[in-house]
């Protein structure tokens, strides 16, 4: 199963999968291929929603004022 | 003919006993506009300060204008920082200005209302200039005080709602001297960096002078400038800063910003949950439909099978019952031959059968008596099979020992 690369991208492609699902023209085999990769999909973001944990970073600003004093 | 000179040296005269003059070489003058032009090519400002009894002129060059953060107009007062002098082409005294701030009550609020209608005019306030958020950040660069309320109260908030995302703080002073600047550079380093999908400007409550940087038109055009949509949230509900009404969002407070950068992780569990549901019994149906098509297919196959199915457990059933019925026939024999041996046994110990034999039987008040527990002259009954007699007991004996063994 591939991984989508983000959690919107992986719940957007899970709103596809339900269109094409829908769809009466896709057939049987198709559809469980889709079924399956939604299951994955699922799987997936739920565990990012999780174990997801708040990141922090801090940037530097006071280099930014000294720069700009130089100028 | 007496000395004279001619204007020029005149007035270059005055100018220099003026310039000998230290205090007019460094002046705070207060007063009131009067007479406000700017000239529209040059961009400097000519207008005169006036009090109630005198008057002077007064410039101020577009390089100093440009910095004021408030529109000077007719009747404000204002004290104006910079020299005094002559200027020799007309002879005439005037204040150059180098600086200008309003001044006394409410002069705050006539600076805030000035730039407010400034930049209100350049359009910055118009709501088409407002960017949308991104639905779901992947970083919010945050410009506030690293040790202040707010910056604790966005973590909160952010990582209950939303912990994907990721905080890039740029810690800033959000009061004192250096805050302006410090902001602005802030604002300039996020908007700089690739990482951050928007810019959050926050501090926590305070008074009203805590919270006057935040009126600035540096910060306010450092976040015009922004190239990431910029949400702004300073004090309380109550408190409106310039910043607020220039950013693309405004919130009422550091926690109700973090809200509203971040979608709710609780609402997409139900989204998840709600697709969920909907693809199995999507796939659920398209499988029963599925099975429906087949079972039509295979009816008569199935009804050839569920025949023979059939027969086969008919026999079954039938030979179950025969076992059973032969079963209970045993054992309704049985119990009937262990009957008539019971019924034998017990007409062989019947009593009567042994009198038919010609033994007696002593009865003594209606009931079979040993002849041990007589006593002479008790009537007893002697009964036979044919007959019974009335009898008087004479004697009672013990018999011969070898007798009882019978």
């Amino acid at each position: 199963m591939k991984q989508p690369k983000s959690f919107e991208e992986g719940l957007a492609r899970l709103q596809e999968l339900l269109t094409a699902l829908q769809d009466e023209s896709t057939p049987l085999a198709q559809s469980v291929k889709l079924y399956a990769e939604a299951a994955g999909l699922i799987s997936y973001c739920k565990q990012t929603l999780d174990a997801a944990k708040l990141q922090i970073d801090e940037i530097d600003a006071s280099l930014l004022v000294q720069a700009e004093d130089v100028q | 003919m007496a000395d004279y000179i001619n204007v020029t040296s005149l007035n270059r005269l005055a100018k220099q006993v003026l310039a000998q003059c230290e205090p007019l070489n460094d002046l705070i003058v207060c007063g009131e506009i009067s007479g406000f032009v700017r000239h529209y090519k040059s961009g400097h400002m000519y207008f005169a300060l006036k009090d109630e009894n005198a008057s002077v002129k007064s410039v101020m060059f577009r390089s100093s204008a440009q910095l004021l953060n408030f529109q000077p107009q007719n009747g404000m007062l204002v004290l104006a920082y910079g020299h005094a002098t002559l200027y020799e082409r007309d002879g005439a005294f005037q204040l150059y200005v180098d600086y200008m701030k309003p001044f006394g009550a409410g002069a705050a609020q006539m600076a805030f209302d000035a730039l407010y209608k400034k930049l209100e005019a350049e359009g910055l306030f118009a709501p088409e200039r407002k960017r949308p958020l991104p639905p779901v950040p992947q970083c919010i660069g945050v410009v506030t005080s690293k040790t202040g309320a707010a910056w604790q109260d966005v973590q909160n908030v952010i990582g209950r709602r939303w912990p994907m995302v990721k905080l890039l703080l740029a810690p800033v002073n959000v009061q004192g001297i250096e805050a302006e600047r410090s902001i602005v550079a802030g604002i300039r380093a996020l908007d700089k960096d690739k990482r951050p999908d928007l810019i959050l400007v926050t501090r926590g409550g305070g008074s009203k002078e805590d919270l006057w940087v935040f009126n600035s038109e540096r910060i306010a055009r450092a976040a015009v400038a922004c190239r990431k949509p910029v949400v702004s949230a300073v004090g309380h509900e109550i408190d409106t800063t310039i910043l607020d009404y220039v950013a693309d969002l405004r919130a009422p407070t550091p926690s109700a910003a973090a809200e509203l950068c971040v979608p709710d992780r609780e609402e997409l569990w139900q989204k998840i949950f709600i697709l969920e549901q909907n693809i199995q019994k999507n796939i659920q149906n398209r499988c029963q439909v599925c099975y429906n098509k087949l079972d039509t297919l295979a009816a008569p196959q199935t009804m050839q099978r569920q025949k023979q199915a059939m027969q086969r457990r008919e026999a079954d059933l039938a030979r179950l019952s025969d076992a059973v019925q032969g079963a209970s026939a045993r054992r309704f024999t049985d119990a009937e031959t262990q009957l008539r041996h019971a019924a034998a046994m017990a007409r062989s110990l019947n009593p009567y059968g042994v009198l038919a034999r010609g033994y007696a039987m002593v009865e003594k008040d209606g009931a079979v008596s040993e002849v041990a527990g007589l006593r002479p002259g008790d009537a007893i009954t002697l009964r036979g099979a044919a007959a019974q007699a009335d009898c008087v007991v004479q004697r009672v004996h013990e018999n011969a020992q070898e007798g009882t063994t019978l």
